[in-house]
């Protein structure tokens, strides 16, 4: 075996300090990777060229396109059109639904970023679930997976495999094209689809009876019977008289009933009242609570309580205003902070009444609690505001509030340049990031989005960990850093014969994306599989591939961002990730080794 | 109609004044009541509990759930007879364990220290000497207990609304204007006061009843809508979640019970 040189020693700290960032999360990944991205050249081990040539790369470029394309998609309702008729070939049956989303977000997500595809169908499937009253559980939890187990059909499809080819250009392997991989994904895609049918009962939540779950008439939510609904209450002439001050804010934590509007007399209007107005004599208010908080408002502070809207029967009509649930987003700014801290109030003159998180809902001072990831907030107020929070985008409307804001009619020109694009990949087989590109570039020029809407529909978060972490790959196998290690645990596990060495491959890349990101342990692991296969004379681009396709295997915790998404919406916990992730996850590597073993001469 | 506490040393003749001040006003005077109240209800023996009253925390303190516990339902039991009105208590940290009501008058009753020490000797039949360091050593033990609980220190007079010194002043006289307080307004029940002694009662009822469970609670509750708060992880919060459920079956006075972790608890928290 080689000798272990400094640079060597130097590689693997860096890398060592990235896993151990990523774990720790003391800075956020992207960091990290801009981290690797300027230490490594300070340190001699790239030079300053390859440090930033990740931004430059194919699988970056193409991963921006992806993005915009995705965008385009999403712009002009292809989506929700899909569903309708989905949902008309399927009939009423849940597991024929759920095989039909399943399927389509599949077959979307193979072209897109697979928590673009998750957040499309999102408000889709809640619609769907409350017309046929299945539980949102049944649904929501298949169809994520399928998200995942989509990004497999193709070499475009999750960001691992579109970085792969990139990866193996350093050892002069044969690039992959782009329906190379589409067996393993279909079997993989069918394999999780039918652990869902199979074991569907055994492995789903069993979620709330849909009775409870799906009661009342207004399309917003099914999370309404637990805010209640809209009440119209008068003050007395003399409220004010015999009375400490009583602002909104006391109401909401004494009676956790949310003031959404109030009259002052003669008749000036307010829509989503701040916290600090005072409540005053012969004012008109509407309310959203339980009957049950309403009515104990109204007679301890004397308030009379009118038989339906009044006053507000315009301004509280479905037209105007209505109640809207919002998933936070994965990488949301608003992540980790309190909705006190975000003042939505005072922002965007609307009234957030309730939080689901973790199958629990919060009602009392939620302007406290620390938001994550796939919490639940339902929000009250016009439309028109909800509209202007919506475009800030760093919250996900289950509800759709922006049917204007959308280009219906630009749908055959989104659809037009997406087949372009595939064409020429699959046609004249051009490069990856040019034809993706070609197809944004077409969706901007017919004004399917704005070139501004490209841009911002970018994640720079994204692009930066992939271009970032590309440096380190870089250094891993110019100093000899992978093979040393390769070799390494080649001797620890001896002899083995190829198969079982992509089967521990597989292994490896499932536990490290679990823990890291999918892209940083694709980046980690690729120059390292390929000089262990060298070393144990198994097929090199077998083995990366495995990597590639292995860390979409991320469904035991919810650490995958399709996952994350669809925690809050489902109410699901991760006890449910666990049971239904490791009995995918198993499935998943049996299917991928065996698909490999029969169909690629392994 | 009022709360008074009256916070002494010892020896000060603080219960001698409480217990003229109840006679005087028609009120209750209570003091050990509340230990055994709290003894019967949640089954310590009292001694447990007087230890836990008065000794400062110990080092050993730090690693057991006991003395926040007990702490708890003392509070619990003291809120209980507080809820009543018309009462006088006279028992140690009443201004600390009855904060957040508006309307309890809070007295604190001083004398000399010769004085003390006269008292002391003649009661317990000792020299001088011993008595003067036994004493002193209360006193300490007292601001220790204070300091470590509360932050506070019982000699401040900033936390008290009347400090009367017992030399110039006869008990008498003291009395007189301890009554003579208790008839201003502001120390009157009003229907709000009323409120936050039923939620502090209820905060008290939920917290005692998880305080065998963790230490790491706190909890606020508002017209009857309680809020536990508490640092720890996912875990802990399904089994408090759990707990909530039943106790808002068990505890009178619960609208509304959540449960929310990794949050900071308000200042007022119990």
């Amino acid at each position: 075996m080689e000798q272990l040189t400094t640079e060597m020693i130097l590689v693997m700290a860096m890398i060592g300090l990235a896993v151990f960032l990523f774990i720790v999360e003391w800075v956020r990944v992207d960091v990290v990777a801009i981290l690797m991205m300027v230490a490594l050249p300070l340190l001699h081990l790239v030079t300053p060229k390859e440090a930033f040539i990740g931004l430059s790369s194919n699988a970056v470029v193409s991963i921006i396109a992806v993005i915009i394309i995705g965008a385009g998609l999403d712009k002009t309702g292809i989506i929700n059109k899909l569903v309708t008729p989905i949902v008309r070939i399927a009939g009423n049956s849940p597991s024929r639904i759920m095989i039909a989303i399943s399927l389509t977000v599949a077959s979307i997500s193979s072209f897109m970023q697979n928590v673009g595809a998750a957040a499309l169908f999102l408000p889709a499937i809640q619609r769907v679930s409350k017309a046929l009253k299945i539980p949102i559980s049944k649904l929501l939890m298949p169809v994520g997976f399928s998200a995942i187990l989509g990004g497999t059909v193709t070499l475009v499809g999750s960001s691992p495999l579109i970085l792969l080819n990139d990866l193996i250009t350093p050892f002069n392997l044969k690039p992959f094209g782009l329906f190379d991989v589409t067996p393993i994904g279909l079997g993989l895609v069918t394999s999780g689809i039918g652990c869902f049918i199979l074991f569907g009962r055994f492995i789903l939540p069993k979620g709330s009876d849909p009775a409870s779950e799906q009661t009342g008439e207004v399309d917003s939510s099914s999370l309404l019977e637990e805010i209640g609904d809209a009440y119209e209450l008068k003050t007395p002439d003399d409220f004010t008289h015999y009375r400490d001050p009583v602002q909104i804010d006391d109401l909401r934590r004494r009676y956790l009933v949310n003031v959404v509007a109030v009259m002052e007399p003669p008749d000036f209007k307010i829509m989503s009242p701040s916290a600090d107005m005072e409540v005053r004599s012969s004012m008109d208010l509407v309310v959203y609570g339980m009957e049950r908080d309403v009515r104990r408002m109204a007679e301890q502070e004397g308030m009379l309580l009118k038989d339906g809207l009044q006053v507000f029967r315009n301004e509280v009509a479905e037209s105007a205003s209505g109640t809207v649930e919002a998933v936070v987003a994965p990488r949301s700014p608003l992540v980790e902070k309190t909705l006190r801290q975000i003042d939505l109030q005072d922002r965007f003159r609307v009234t957030p009444l309730a939080i689901h998180r973790h199958g629990e809902s919060y009602r009392a001072e939620i302007g406290d609690l620390v938001l994550g990831v796939g919490d639940a907030i339902l929000i009250h107020g016009t439309w028109k505001r909800l509209q202007a929070l919506q475009a800030e985008k760093s919250l996900l409307f289950t509800t759709p509030v922006d049917v204007e804001l959308m280009r219906p009619e630009k749908a055959a020109f989104a659809g037009f340049w997406l087949a372009t694009a595939l064409i020429m990949i699959l046609v004249f087989k051009i490069q990856l990031s040019v034809c993706l590109m070609t197809g944004a570039l077409g969706m901007i020029v017919t004004k399917v989005l704005s070139i501004d809407e490209a841009y911002q529909s970018v994640d720079w978060r994204t692009i930066f960990l992939l271009a970032g972490l590309i440096p380190l790959g870089i250094a891993t196998e110019k100093t000899g850093t992978a093979a040393w290690i390769a070799h390494a645990v080649l001797n620890a596990i001896g002899t083995v014969s190829p198969i079982v060495l992509l089967a521990i491959i597989g292994v490896l890349s499932t536990v490290f994306t679990l823990v890291i990101s999918n892209v940083g342990a694709t980046v980690l692991l690729v120059p390292l599989v390929v000089n262990m296969a060298l070393a144990a004379n198994a097929d090199p681009r077998m083995a990366a591939l495995v990597v590639g396709l292995a860390t979409s295997n991320s469904f035991i915790l919810p650490t995958h961002q399709v996952n994350a998404l669809y925690m809050g919406p489902g109410r699901y916990r991760s006890v449910d990730f666990m049971k239904a992730g490791a009995v995918v996850s198993v499935v998943f590597l049996a299917v991928m080794i065996g698909i490999i073993f029969l169909f690629y001469g392994v | 109609m009022a709360i008074i506490t009256i916070s002494r040393g010892s020896y000060s003749k603080g219960k001698e004044a409480a217990e003229k001040v109840a006679a005087r006003l028609g009120y209750e005077c209570i003091s050990r009541e509340v230990l055994l109240d709290a003894s019967e209800r949640f089954d310590i023996p009292e001694v447990r509990l007087i230890r836990a009253i008065h000794d400062a925390p110990s080092i050993l303190d730090r690693f057991s759930h006991g003395k926040p516990a007990f702490m708890a339902y003392i509070r619990c039991a003291l809120l209980r007879r507080a809820q009543k009105d018309n009462v006088v208590y006279h028992g140690l940290a009443g201004h600390l364990l009855l904060k957040g009501i508006p309307h309890v008058l809070k007295v604190r009753i001083i004398a000399n220290l010769e004085d003390r020490v006269k008292s002391e000797m003649s009661r317990e039949k000792i020299s001088e000497e011993e008595a003067r360091s036994l004493i002193l050593r209360d006193d300490q033990e007292r601001r220790k207990w204070t300091r470590s609980l509360y932050g506070l220190d019982p000699w401040d007079s900033a936390l008290y609304d009347l400090v009367l010194h017992i030399h110039k002043l006869t008990m008498d006289d003291s009395v007189a204007f301890i009554c003579e307080a208790a008839k201003l307004k502001q120390f009157q029940a009003t229907p709000e006061a009323r409120q936050k002694i039923d939620d502090l009662v209820t905060a008290c009822e939920v917290k005692a009843a998880l305080a065998n469970e963790t230490v790491d609670v706190s909890v606020t509750c508002e017209f009857g809508n309680v809020l536990i708060y508490t640092k720890s992880g996912e875990r802990m919060q399904h089994k408090l979640q759990e707990m909530a459920r039943k106790m808002a079956q068990e505890i009178n006075g619960i609208h509304h019970i959540e449960v929310h972790s990794g949050v900071p608890a308000p200042a007022h928290a119990i």
